[in-house]
């Protein structure tokens, strides 16, 4: 005899033996409600979605130069979002391999084309990379470029012009190898950048080092953050550059839309 | 993010193509392509799109459910709010079962001559 007959026994007239059939049954109907799952309805349950890997392709990119006016020297601005930055593109070589970034006008010094550039009012910084250079305006509350942008299309293209030396011989050949950069900047990752994200579930990865330019993924709670873009200019760039300070330009090659769990 | 009011896509099957309808993913919701013209055989060009008048934060071409599609080209037009008309265009691929192609591209950055 069950706990539960026993106890309606105790308020029952007839024989207890009478009901035990009875009473057991509800005891199995607690049980089976109480203890076993229902298997065979399941209604809220939905298959497994198929997670597909998602392959992502370089697109194909058009010129943004037309192929018959190779003589004349071809100069585009391309304003960031944030307005305190813009690209220039050139149809022709500035730093061909290599990029360096200048963070004020002494470290100019040796190089025509960014002593040209900083002689400009309102210029805070110049990276050079390649066919481009971004400048960095000092006053990030002007939105429009077109007034600088042709004073540096000015400069830029009477340097061109000149044909002479556009950046100091002394960056060129103290250039560290690639694989002391690679070295640096994984190190810069491991001891001081990665350690710094984590509190926030962020990584950071080393993708591709070409020359002494780099390009890095974020990953974790980075990836997809709104706060992701400052997290790499105020801090990885700053640890990347105090570890290997002959680092150039710093690509993030990050999906942020892609991202699942990311730090807001 | 940019509001996608639709979108055009031209896809040029290369030598495996498939008998199911092509369907995309926008934002994870799975959906067929519209208004479409041509097929996806090997050797066809598909043409078709979607008014989807939503925030993009994702946009791919679901690889089929069994079997190989070679993609051969792929075009996109976008039309997004307050951008002007862009089209972006992807060299040849290979989709299958377990895979999908990424053809979400943001508008591009406005550029002037100096």
């Amino acid at each position: 005899m069950n706990i539960i007959t026993k106890f309606k026994s105790m308020f029952s007239d007839k024989d207890v033996d009478d009901k035990e059939p009875v009473q057991d049954n509800i005891a199995d109907e607690i049980t089976s409600i109480t203890s076993e799952p229902v298997e065979e309805d399941k209604p809220f349950s939905e298959p497994e979605p198929v997670v597909r890997r998602v392959v992502r392709v370089p697109a194909v990119a058009d010129d943004i130069f037309p192929p018959n006016d190779e003589n004349k020297v071809l100069i585009k601005a391309q304003p960031s979002a944030n307005s305190g930055q813009c690209l220039f593109m050139v149809n022709r070589p500035l730093f061909s391999g290599h990029s360096w970034w200048f963070p004020s006008f002494e470290s100019a010094e040796g190089s025509p084309l960014v002593e040209r550039l900083f002689s400009l009012e309102d210029v805070e910084s110049v990276l050079v990379n390649e066919a481009t250079i971004t400048i960095t305006r000092k006053d990030k509350n002007i939105c429009d470029w077109k007034l600088l942008g042709a004073e540096i299309g000015t400069a830029l293209r009477e340097l061109l012009t000149e044909e002479g030396p556009l950046i100091s011989q002394k960056i060129i050949s103290e250039m560290p190898s690639q694989d002391e950069i690679q070295e640096g900047i994984q190190k810069a990752i491991d001891e001081e950048v990665n350690p710094g994200v984590a509190g926030h579930g962020g990584l950071i990865t080393l993708e591709h080092v070409a020359g002494n330019t780099i390009t890095i993924k974020m990953g974790g709670g980075c990836q997809g953050c709104s706060s992701a873009d400052l997290t790499l200019k105020e801090g990885i760039h700053s640890s990347f550059r105090k570890f290997v300070p002959q680092v150039g330009a710093i690509f993030d090659e990050t999906d942020h839309a892609a991202g699942l769990n990311p730090y807001f | 993010m940019p509001k996608l009011n639709k979108f055009r896509i031209q896809i040029q099957t290369g030598s495996e193509g498939i008998e199911e309808p092509a369907r995309f993913c926008f934002n994870s919701h799975v959906l067929p392509l519209e208004e479409l013209s041509g097929g996806t055989k090997a050797g066809e060009i598909l043409e078709g799109g979607y008014a989807v008048g939503s925030v993009a934060h994702s946009m791919t071409l679901i690889g089929p459910e069994k079997g190989t599609w070679s993609l051969q080209k792929i075009k996109v037009d976008f039309e997004c709010e307050n951008t002007p008309p862009y089209s972006v265009e992807y060299p040849a691929v290979e989709l299958d079962e377990t895979t999908e192609l990424d053809i979400w591209k943001d508008p591009p950055l406005s550029t002037f001559d100096v």
